[in-house]
């Protein structure tokens, strides 16, 4: 097994989550996601975040809007669709159950009391 | 000094060096070509280009004058490089794969593809893998199990060898599974020119399997020491080299000039990055599409400008076969195998000049070897003047010619200078002219032999039991430890050199005396020259006691000159008398120049019943049908099982024959008889001790005396100590 492949399958599972988390906390600007997640140090390349975007985009789970910017062309701002915003709160749960359950297992004397 | 040029990137001017701009170019298309089967892979590039523009243009705002090539590093670190993005589902969006269970989506790519409806294709197993994969793949491509791929291999390596050749073959021909992960790298074999020693190859392969330069470097070099120890080993045992051998040990050499040519040097930084595998990938396997495949053109163009420029024509085949290759999207296993195929060819063409150069080197250092005694076989005038000719432009030239069109070749000097290639072809065509004179010339002078004359040798004492015919030569050699030494003559000096041409022929004396003859050869340009030096050899044969002396060696003198002169003597052993012969005079330091003009074969002169088979430092006792060892065994095996039905015809009583079954003795008292023999026999041991003794004492006697005579003047032991005409 190898451990980089591992560590990036888990990755590749939250990060859909996290990017559309961020966007639920209002419309965002991709650097602006790229920041956030920094901050979170949940490091990713931008060149992984924008196919990511285009993908959920064209799942009709985002939606976004050009918004004039004060340099140069105008700039993509992304946002929830309602699909995208049901489909966020069943990730949520799931994330949540999947969460406790590995705390369950990893640290087993916490969980017991 | 960078040139800087304007790009309107998405709507911004930007300045940009123009180095930066190709690194630019390059990220682009390999996004391009990790996107080409991406749903709505425009508006993704489109995406990630603008954001690279807004990143730009806050460099320039921050005050840059222009967009150098580290800001393009610093943007592509920060968007990552395709290799580092994290793997894409083929169709995100739909999550059908999902569905299908993890049992499909962790089998390798073979049966995604099969499944999909597209060709089967062979790959090597990055997940599976022992060395290179290769096993894993096979049995993935033929659906068995890995384990009997494997131990079929490692069968046919153990067995014969022979499995480890495919296996690197296929470990090279066969892409790697890695390549169909998207941003999966996919490396080329450059030769690195920022770590190199001679030519960057052996890092360069280092670079391309992932191991350190020094592993190619080491297997490079050991062919090398080998073949220094192997040169010492002939040296020291022949004294002269074994060159065919030789010329194909150092094949490390050849391969690595070859693969200096066939392989281009990694310039530009994504060659640079492609040798070591962190490259945006050119011939991934998902590239179908247009963009892809003109990507692949463009490169590949470049490419064979690059090896077109390298060497000459032969480099510009491969470099177009690179070019169809990378045509078709990736290498295929024929062109590989055609590809190998070459390089065997010019390998052993490569070992067919190498060979050629090093007989040529041989002849230049025999040669040369021979140069001091030259004055003792060619006569002044043309012959010398030939024998230089011969030396410098038979074989310097094409030496001097052969080694600078190799240096031309490798320093990819393309000029061909017509001029230097006449010159060179004139100056050995005069080489040829004088080796074919002196050839002429020599064997002129050796053309005719002498009348041959028998000469009595006078024994002062012709009645002794026993005759060691022995040599002054002394026991100990001389070795000067030059690295290079070919000495055909005895010893060297100022205008005297010594020829052992001296042969010995054990005949059956027809008296109870021993008797000596010589007789002496020679060669020369006419029957009465070839006279006049056999009649000037001065060879000097005395007896002392038991002990025949011979001389070192015939004197050859630098006026008298070298002309197969030689020296057979006939020693005639009485029978029952015993003679020696010593390993001094031994006869296989003769030289001699043989060619065809050599029409009577005076060398081998037969002379009629000598004795056969007969070996050095073994005591031989003379009986009628031949010689024998004392303990009865004959000297000629061969001989004896012929005759061996006619025991003694003559009814000869041998001294010794208490060993031999002598039927002319009655036997009465076989008791009597044994007792009688054992007393011979006893009687016969002492007097041999006796005389072994007596021998010794002789020996030194004679050894003490050489050395006298030698320390007062070498010239002194040729002097004739006793003139046997």
């Amino acid at each position: 097994m190898n451990i980089d492949n591992t560590a990036s399958q888990m990755r590749k599972g939250v990060l859909e989550f996290c990017i559309l988390s961020v966007i639920k906390q209002g419309e965002a600007y991709p650097s602006d996601i790229i920041d956030k997640m920094k901050e979170a140090n949940l490091n990713i390349f931008e060149g992984t975040l924008y196919p990511l975007l285009t993908r959920l985009k064209n799942a009709e789970l985002l939606t976004y809007r050009w918004v004039e910017s004060s340099s140069g062309p105008p700039r993509k701002y992304f946002s929830l669709t309602e699909k995208g915003a049901a489909f966020y709160k069943e990730l949520e749960a799931t994330w949540n159950e999947l969460a406790n359950a590995v705390a369950a297992v990893t640290q087993p004397s916490t969980t017991s009391t | 000094m960078k040139q800087v040029i304007n790009i309107n990137f998405h709507g911004r001017v930007v300045p940009i060096e123009v180095t930066a701009f190709d690194i630019l170019k390059q990220y682009t298309d390999s996004l391009n070509r990790f996107f080409a089967n991406e749903e709505g892979k425009e508006e993704i590039i489109n995406d990630i280009e603008s954001r690279i523009g807004e990143l730009f243009q806050e460099r320039l705002k921050a005050g840059a004058t222009c967009i150098t090539d580290e800001d393009v590093h610093a943007i592509i670190r920060s968007m990552g490089r395709p290799e580092d993005f994290e793997p894409a589902e083929p169709d995100a969006g739909s999550y059908e794969k999902n569905n299908q269970g993890a049992a499909e989506a962790e089998t390798s790519f073979q049966s995604q593809s099969s499944t999909t409806g597209q060709p089967k294709r062979l790959y090597r197993d990055e997940n599976d893998k022992v060395f290179g994969g290769v096993c894993s793949g096979l049995a993935n491509y033929f659906g068995i199990d890995v384990v009997v791929m494997r131990i079929i291999f490692v069968i046919l390596a153990v067995s014969f060898g022979f499995g480890l050749i495919p296996y690197l073959i296929l470990w090279v021909a066969v892409p790697s599974t890695a390549t169909k992960e998207i941003g999966g790298m996919r490396k080329k074999l450059y030769r690195d020119g920022d770590d190199k020693i001679i030519a960057g190859v052996c890092s360069g392969i280092g670079n391309y399997f992932g191991i350190n330069a020094w592993i190619p470097r080491v297997m490079f070099l050991l062919p090398f020491l080998s073949f220094v120890t192997r040169w010492n080993n002939h040296w020291g045992d022949f004294g002269f080299p074994d060159f065919v051998r030789l010329s194909f040990s150092p094949g490390a050499l050849i391969i690595y000039i070859i693969l200096w040519l066939v392989i281009p040097e990694a310039i530009t930084t994504s060659e640079k990055l492609e040798m070591k595998g962190e490259k945006v990938d050119m011939n991934s396997i998902k590239n179908t599409v247009m963009e892809e495949m003109k990507g692949v053109q463009q490169r590949a163009e470049k490419f064979s400008k690059e090896a077109g420029a390298m060497a000459q024509e032969k480099s510009k085949i491969i470099g177009s076969e690179i070019r169809t290759a990378a045509r078709r999207g990736s290498r295929s296993l024929g062109d590989v195998i055609i590809l190998i195929f070459k390089i065997f060819a010019y390998f052993i063409l490569g070992s067919i000049v190498f060979a050629l150069v090093m007989a040529l080197i041989a002849l230049g250092i025999v040669s040369i070897g021979l140069f001091p005694v030259k004055d003792f076989i060619l006569r002044e005038g043309w012959q010398n003047v030939f024998a230089w000719g011969t030396l410098i432009f038979f074989i310097a030239v094409p030496i001097i010619g052969i080694i600078t069109w190799l240096i031309r070749k490798l320093a990819r000097i393309k000029r061909n200078s017509v001029p230097m290639r006449i010159s060179f072809i004139g100056l050995w065509v005069i080489g040829w002219v004088c080796f074919i004179c002196l050839i002429a010339f020599v064997s002129r002078d050796f053309k005719s032999g002498n009348t041959l004359r028998e000469e009595e040798v006078a024994l002062n004492n012709p009645g002794v039991n026993k005759l060691e015919i022995t040599s002054l030569r002394s026991d100990q050699k001389y070795y000067r430890n030059r690295w290079f030494r070919i000495e055909p003559f005895e010893s060297l000096e100022e205008d005297t050199v010594l020829v052992r041409n001296v042969r010995v022929n054990i005949v059956r004396s027809k008296n109870d005396s021993f008797r000596v003859t010589m007789l002496k050869m020679a060669n020369g340009n006419t029957r009465r020259y070839a006279d006049t030096l056999a009649s000037m050899i001065q060879f000097n044969v005395v007896q002392q006691d038991s002990i025949l002396l011979l001389d070192r060696g015939i004197p050859i003198t630098r006026k008298d000159k070298f002309r197969n002169q030689h020296i057979i003597l006939t020693v005639y052993v009485p029978v029952g008398k015993q003679v020696r012969i010593d390993k001094s005079i031994g006869w296989w330091h003769n030289v001699r120049f043989d060619g065809p003009w050599t029409n009577e074969n005076n060398w081998d002169i037969d002379i009629e019943d000598a004795e056969q088979g007969w070996d050095f430092g073994i005591d031989y006792i003379m009986k009628a049908d031949g010689l024998y060892t004392l303990d009865g065994t004959p000297a000629d095996t061969w001989k004896h099982s012929e005759n061996k039905n006619e025991d003694n015809p003559e009814g000869f009583r041998s001294p010794d024959n208490y060993r031999y079954d002598n039927p002319s003795i009655p036997v009465v008292d076989s008791l009597k008889l044994k007792l009688e023999l054992e007393q011979q026999r006893v009687k016969d041991s002492l007097q041999r001790v006796k005389e072994n003794i007596d021998r010794q004492l002789n020996k030194l006697q004679a050894r003490v005396d050489n050395k006298k005579s030698l320390q007062t003047s070498s010239l002194m032991t040729y002097s004739p100590m006793l003139v046997v005409y």
